[in-house]
């Protein structure tokens, strides 16, 4: 067990239907964000529900705040827990929602359920049903930093809210930030939240992790390479990740030490964290090969 | 307060958006017995209490309460023994109510009540409710309330309705029978937490919830 990290996936093996998790490895010391990137399908609310002990994984292990998952039950007072769907009952008010959770939890903050539901403008009168897609969001991230957690597991919370909630957003957790113990694993397809608050970064597709480290280590370890339609079908020994041609050009993503391989036929460029999700999302050929940076 | 009350009360505030239409079920049964003081309470217990026990599953279904359960810091079995709890506050309430209820009616008719009755009705229809309840849970459990809703709380009324023309029961149980009818309806509840404990693994799974492991205490 290492108490420094906020978790710690090690050669996890899990399997949802015909969906597998395979030898995923990751971890996030405490007192940091990380953002979980993969496209739809990728596996990344597999990876959380296997976290939060609500999937059963096949083979290795996860730690959670110094304790392995299954986690005792009490450490559910320090996750705080935000999933891509509403879990209460339509017909509640929001005072209600309070009345219903606040019970469970040791260190539920009222006054700060209320502070955030006013933040946030959501009325506390209104029922749950009601609100829209980015305010139930708002909503269960209220309830997830109203009992103090130390953990903040997200699964996209943010592509239901608006620009202007998502940087509200990042302010609170900015704030949640401010006590060194705090974490938070931060699952998105929105890629600009995390260029702005993501410390960490892990990248996963089809079931495996393509690669893990802080966020600069991940952004340097990759190149977009450019070049003409034909520039790249010669190339042998280099995986060119998410290779697309157009009838005047082609693109690919490669590793930044095979960049040089190709020459100085392309046009080599530094990535953004929406180019690398992009090509290695993508179903074109040529496969990434995990990089996993200490 | 325990983990299971925390969840009686969960259960309380997950049914009280929809107390009006379940009010609306006992009214129209306490109107239509209103001349039968003697069946009121049995009534109540079987046609409102052992729906209104289920309830909270078939909310669960709707809104995904599986998922707020997983993510509470709650162990299973406190969830499942906190149900049941719910289920005995709903039959108390119901009793405490329907019995001075049928007493009034009683009086107002002239019927005589003894004590010896009063005790016959509420351990008859204690025994009927822990039958009801023992049935419905693990089959709501096992299987959710959306697939097995209607037949697992018309199971327990028809069983009932069946024993009590078959055996006509129009006997008068001396003390040592209604102390064993009252023991056995909480036997009955006891077997039907541990077969509830027992399916629990093998519910139906969420998307979120979808295999859930087990949580340690």
């Amino acid at each position: 067990m290492d108490p420094e990290h906020a978790f710690a996936f090690r050669g996890v093996h899990a399997t949802v239907g015909r969906f597998r998790l395979r030898d995923v490895s990751f971890s996030l010391p405490q007192g940091y964000v990380m953002g979980f990137v993969g496209a739809n399908g990728a596996g990344k609310t597999t990876s959380i529900r296997c976290l939060l002990g609500m999937q059963r994984i096949d083979r290795g292990e996860i730690e959670v705040l110094g304790h392995r998952v299954p986690t005792p039950v009490a450490l559910r007072q320090d996750v705080g827990v935000v999933l891509d769907h509403s879990y209460l009952v339509g017909e509640w008010r929001l005072t209600e929602v309070e009345r219903a959770v606040e019970p469970f939890y040791d260190r539920w903050d009222t006054a700060r359920y209320h502070d955030l539901l006013a933040d946030f403008g959501l009325d506390p009168r209104a029922r749950v049903k009601d609100l829209s897609r980015g305010m139930a969001v708002k909503l269960m991230i209220t309830i997830a930093l109203s009992h103090r957690a130390r953990l903040l597991v997200f699964d996209e919370p943010t592509s239901g809210l608006d620009p202007v909630a998502r940087d509200e957003l990042s302010a609170i957790l900015g704030d949640f930030l401010t006590d060194e113990r705090h974490s938070i694993l931060f699952s998105t397809h929105i890629t600009s939240d995390l260029e702005r608050i993501g410390d960490y970064l892990t990248l996963v597709h089809d079931g495996r992790i393509v690669a893990t480290g802080t966020k600069d280590e991940v952004l340097d370890g990759y190149r977009i390479v450019r070049g003409g339609p034909d520039d790249f079908a010669d190339v042998v020994g280099v995986p060119l990740i998410g290779l697309r041609r157009t009838g005047v050009a082609a693109e690919a993503l490669v590793a930044t030490e095979d960049a040089g391989l190709l020459g100085d036929r392309v046009v080599i460029e530094r990535p953004s964290l929406e180019e690398i999700a992009v090509h290695i999302g993508s179903p074109a050929p040529g496969r990434a090969r995990a990089k996993e940076y200490s | 307060m325990t983990d299971s009350a925390r969840v009686a009360l969960l259960d309380v505030r997950t049914v009280a958006p929809y107390r009006r239409q379940l009010l609306l079920t006992p009214l129209l049964v306490m109107a239509i017995m209103v001349n039968r003081p003697e069946v009121l309470v049995p009534g109540l217990i079987l046609l409102c209490a052992s729906n209104t026990a289920g309830y909270p599953f078939m909310v669960s279904d709707r809104a995904d309460l599986e998922t707020l359960y997983a993510v509470l810091p709650l162990t299973r079995r406190s969830l499942l023994l906190g149900h049941y709890l719910w289920a005995l506050a709903i039959f108390t309430a119901t009793a405490g109510i329907g019995t001075p209820a049928a007493l009034i009616l009683a009086r107002w008719q002239h019927i005589s009540f003894s004590g010896h009755t009063v005790a016959t009705i509420v351990s008859l229809s204690w025994a009927a409710f822990a039958l009801a309840v023992a049935i419905q849970f693990p089959l709501f459990v096992r299987f959710g309330y959306t697939r097995v809703g209607m037949l697992a709380t018309t199971l327990p009324i028809t069983l009932v309705a069946l024993a009590a023309t078959r055996l006509h029961l129009h006997f008068t149980p001396d003390t040592t029978v209604i102390a064993l009818v009252a023991a056995g309806g909480a036997a009955l509840l006891m077997a039907s937490v541990a077969v509830t404990t027992a399916v629990d693994p093998h519910r139906p799974r969420t998307a979120a919830t979808a295999p859930a492991a087990a949580a340690t205490t």
